[in-house]
């Protein structure tokens, strides 16, 4: 048997523990598809498999127990799932042009849970147009509020829906509610001043507590969108580490912009002599700077005036090395 | 603007403060200037503006002024004990039916008040101690928490001239006083003819509970029995939604009810 | 008889309308609901009859324009007091039936319950009300159990399709103003409802001690004591004062009016910490034997109006109406329960 395991990788299979058998990686991006998905799945998995889908973490399907003769066949069963999912394909038939670049993964989102500050796999998919097909090592997800179900703070990319609450004092009638699912549920930034709500717009995490609370619609969502942008969380053996706040009430065009610039300066610092020419973007970062990394990051970028930059950014985590 | 007052029943008027009688730390009495018909139960919303609005019962009429009992609780009755005489204090009302006194003309009178419960039916004491020839019998029982928890002591003093007194504090630590419930002097009260006698209750709503029961195992029949009911009260017109028990808005029907009906409200 | 105007005349309309009024209608605020991407449907100024919602129920009733939800009535300096200006313009108020009888209801408490409302009075007095027909029930409406289905004591009937707007004025200040307009004559029957799949019947007389019976308490358990029941209802009334002195200028200050509700902690706190009905059970009884009882013993007819509001918003699935079921369940002395 004669394969180029590099190209079976990039091409989204497995080279699995057991000679001659490998997996096909099928990505979900935002963790939502049509339900029509599952069949293909299971269609493939019992025609050229050994009947097991093993669900990932990052919200993809690993079809297990494939001959690696079959990889062409199953490629071409993967055609409608590629489609339905808006995957950016090269050639049809041929299955996954890249695997670098990982799913880009979402917690629900403001489709169903009442926290979400907005629709995550929309966002998810457009992160995924924009930067599929990628062969460099990023992961990225996110989450619809500030409880990070999805882990955003361990990717390189956290993603975290915010909302700047928008409090009309005359629809207020000082029950309290927000003040105390603030201070029960989030961060503690309400008060009460003069039978009024302040905000301390400092200690505010935009989580969107007191909207969903308040039963008057005194507090309401902004119409702009915003984000925490988390950078470089990691798991790993030498320093797994949660991600740090770079951009705070950021927008959904400059995270696009922040994540391209990011690959364009990957592509400049990479040690291409690493391992499999692979070298991770937080660990460029570790051995280049944060202040070049944030020169590149905001390169062309127009923030909004209420975005606030961090100026440093220091990591902690476990350092095993 | 001057219109505008007429019919605007949330604007307050001015009245002067002409006395302070200080009963304990944080009970005084205001002596406000004030003419007009006025009964004794009824209240004032007294207000101090930036502050807010209190209800407080009128404790004593006089020709000119009424006498507001106040108990300093919180951010309103802080503010209005920081006032001397001849201040002025913000007021509007009288609100409520009150005591009608006409009621117990000729009754053998038993009147049973707790703590602030004083405050409101005072007016009625003070007229029948005025007045006995109009009464085929007065007696009333006052209690307090301790000594020094009795207000008053100066319209006690010439009740006890005046009536059959019984003053209780739930505990005494010192000597000279009475203990024990005012519940624990009914069983003894001398009755001469159960038929004519009329009973007034006021203090906290567990204390009525209880004494209206001794009364009635006394042989007094609900009809006999006023009470008066103390709610939060926000406009004291019948608006605010706060006072009302069941039916009934305790500002406009009440607080002042005969126990046949007060006893059918609940909260 | 009334008046049919095409959608460009009745852009005319709604400008010759608007000189003289402030017009209040249910409208979309997008994006202001309660939860991310959902809108509120509430009463707000319209500048297009397209700015009305026909197909949906307003979460909040129109109770708003007439009692503001924070609500000023005195203005402090350091010695003089200032009865805030009336609105310089009158209004009007698009609303369906269910909410011109709520309307009743207001005007009982702030009209003839006790002295009259100034403040709601001059506000109720220079209001106009339109009359929004229905052409079929929402979900969890009632108004046909509760004969609120059809009204009379509005001012001009509005009906609407993708071309034209047809008013028809009853009040004689309405129909002057609509003298001399670009319209046609037409007549158009009023439309409403005749059916709900909701049915409530409302027990004529309830055993003594309900107050007490246990079906209350599985309320304590369940209501998170937000108060939203009481703040969409068209029929609450209450509210609460407050006094403050402002943060810039410690002389200055306001006395308001804010509503209040009796599922919201505090509703009874009296000084000295002696509060009543303090778990939520006791607090729902409260509220819906006010509906549906005790405000009919004293003013003859029932305070609810079945509009289902407060069915629609609970956030822990509370029903109302399921509550007024099985106070139909009851049988003199006997128990819900059992």
């Amino acid at each position: 048997m004669d394969i180029n395991t590099k190209k079976v990788k990039k091409n989204a299979f497995r080279i699995s523990k057991e000679r001659g058998l490998t997996a096909s990686r099928v990505r979900v991006p935002g963790g939502k598809c049509n339900a029509k998905v599952l069949g293909i799945i299971k269609e493939i998995a019992e025609t050229y498999g050994n009947g097991n889908v093993h669900l990932t973490t990052r919200q993809g399907f690993e079809i297990e127990g494939i001959s690696l003769n079959d990889m062409d066949k199953v490629n071409e069963m993967l055609q409608p799932v590629i489609e339905e999912l808006g995957i950016n394909q090269t050639n049809p038939n041929t299955g996954y042009p890249a695997s670098g670049t990982r799913n880009v993964s979402a917690c629900i989102g403001n489709r169903v849970c009442p926290f979400g500050n907005y629709n995550t796999a929309e966002f998810a998919k457009r992160i995924e147009n924009a930067i599929f097909p990628n062969d460099l090592h990023f992961k990225i997800a996110l989450t619809g509020c500030a409880n990070d179900c999805i882990k955003a703070r361990m990717h390189d990319f956290g993603i975290i829906g915010m909302t700047m609450p928008q409090y009309d004092p005359s629809r207020c009638v000082t029950c309290g509610a927000c003040v105390k699912g603030c201070d029960k549920l989030s961060v503690k930034a309400l008060s009460k001043v003069n039978d009024k709500v302040v905000r301390n717009e400092e200690k505010c995490v935009g989580c969107g507590v007191c909207v969903t609370k308040c039963p008057t619609r005194a507090f309401t969502r902004s119409q702009q969108k915003y984000y925490r942008l988390t950078i470089m969380g990691r798991t790993g053996k030498r320093n797994p580490r949660l991600g740090e706040d770079f951009l705070v009430w950021v927008d959904e065009d400059t995270i696009i912009k922040v994540i391209l610039n990011t690959y364009k300066f990957v592509e400049k610092y990479i040690d291409r002599s690493a391992p499999g020419g692979k070298e991770h973007v937080g660990y460029i970062i570790d051995r280049v700077g944060f202040t070049e990394f944030k020169k590149w990051a905001l390169d062309g970028v127009e923030l909004l005036p209420e975005t606030i930059v961090n100026e440093n950014v220091y990591w902690s985590g476990i350092h095993y090395r | 603007m001057e219109e505008t007052q007429m019919s605007n029943e949330y604007i307050p008027f001015l009245s002067e403060i002409k006395d302070v009688i200080k009963h304990t730390d944080i009970e005084y009495t205001f002596r406000m200037a004030y003419v007009g018909d006025v009964k004794p139960g009824q209240f004032f919303e007294v207000s101090i503006p930036k502050f807010g609005e209190a209800p407080i019962s009128v404790s004593g009429i006089g020709e000119d002024y009424v006498d507001l009992t106040i108990r300093r609780v919180g951010k309103v009755t802080n503010e209005i004990f920081e006032n001397q005489v001849g201040q002025t204090l913000f007021m509007r009302g009288p609100y409520g039916n009150g005591f009608d006194v006409d009621l117990y003309k000729g009754k053998e009178l038993i009147i049973i008040a707790g703590g602030t419960g004083v405050s409101p039916v005072k007016g009625v004491i003070d007229y029948f101690g005025e007045h006995r020839e109009e009464t085929a019998g007065m007696t009333v029982i006052a209690g307090f928490k301790s000594p020094k928890d009795i207000l008053f002591k100066d319209s006690i003093k010439r009740w006890e001239t005046q009536m059959d007194l019984i003053v209780t504090v739930d505990k005494a630590e010192e000597k000279g006083y009475r203990e024990g419930m005012v519940t624990a002097y009914i069983p003894d009260l001398n009755i001469s003819d159960l038929d004519h006698v009329a009973a007034i209750v006021v203090g906290p709503p567990i204390m009525m509970k209880f004494t209206v029961a001794e009364l009635m195992k006394r042989g007094i029949k609900e009809e006999q029995i006023w009470i008066s009911q103390e709610r939060k009260m926000c406009c004291g017109l019948g608006k605010c939604g706060h006072c009302k028990m069941d039916d009934t808005y305790i500002c406009l029907d009440g607080p002042v009810f005969n126990y046949t009906k007060g006893k059918k409200l609940f909260d | 008889m009334g008046n049919l105007f095409k959608k460009e005349e009745a852009v005319l309309l709604l400008n010759k309308l608007s000189d003289v009024y402030d017009i209040y209608a249910p409208m979309v605020f997008k994006g202001e609901g309660c939860f991310s991407d959902t809108d509120s449907i509430r009463y707000g100024k319209i500048t297009s009859f397209d700015d009305i919602v026909w197909d949906k129920k307003s979460d909040y009733s129109f109770k708003e324009v007439l009692l503001p939800i924070s609500d000023t009535i005195l203005y402090f300096t350091e010695k003089e007091m200032k009865v805030p200006d009336p609105s310089e313009k009158k209004r009007i108020i698009f609303l369906r039936s269910c909410d011109l009888h709520a309307l009743k209801r207001l005007d009982e408490i702030y009209l003839t319950n006790g002295a009259e409302d100034f403040y709601y009075k001059r506000a109720r007095e220079n209001t106009k009300l339109i009359l929004m027909g229905c052409k079929k029930s929402f979900d969890s409406c009632f108004c046909v159990s509760m004969g609120t289905n059809q009204a009379d004591n509005y001012d001009a009937y509005i009906k609407m399709d993708k071309e034209s707007v047809y008013l028809e004025p009853k009040d004689e200040e309405l129909k002057t103003l609509l003298e001399g307009t670009e319209s046609e004559e037409a007549s158009f029957e009023i439309d409403y409802v005749t059916d709900n799949i909701e049915k409530v019947t409302i027990p004529e007389t309830l055993p003594e001690g309900i107050q007490d019976f246990p079906l209350w308490e599985e309320y304590a358990g369940r209501c998170v004591g937000c108060g939203r029941c009481n703040f969409v209802c068209p029929t609450c009334t209450c509210f609460t004062m407050q006094d403050v002195f402002y943060q810039d200028n410690q002389k200055a200050g306001e006395r308001r009016r804010v509503w209040s509700s009796c599922q919201v902690d505090g509703f009874t706190d009296m000084a000295g910490n002696i509060s009543f009905r303090k778990d939520q059970g006791a607090r729902m009884r409260f509220k819906v034997l006010h509906k549906v009882y005790d405000y009919k013993k004293r003013f003859g007819y029932h305070m609810c109006v079945g509009c289902g509001r407060c069915e629609d918003v609970c956030p822990e699935y509370i029903s109302y109406l399921a509550c007024i079921h099985k106070l139909g369940e009851i049988k003199d002395g006997g128990n819900a329960d059992e």
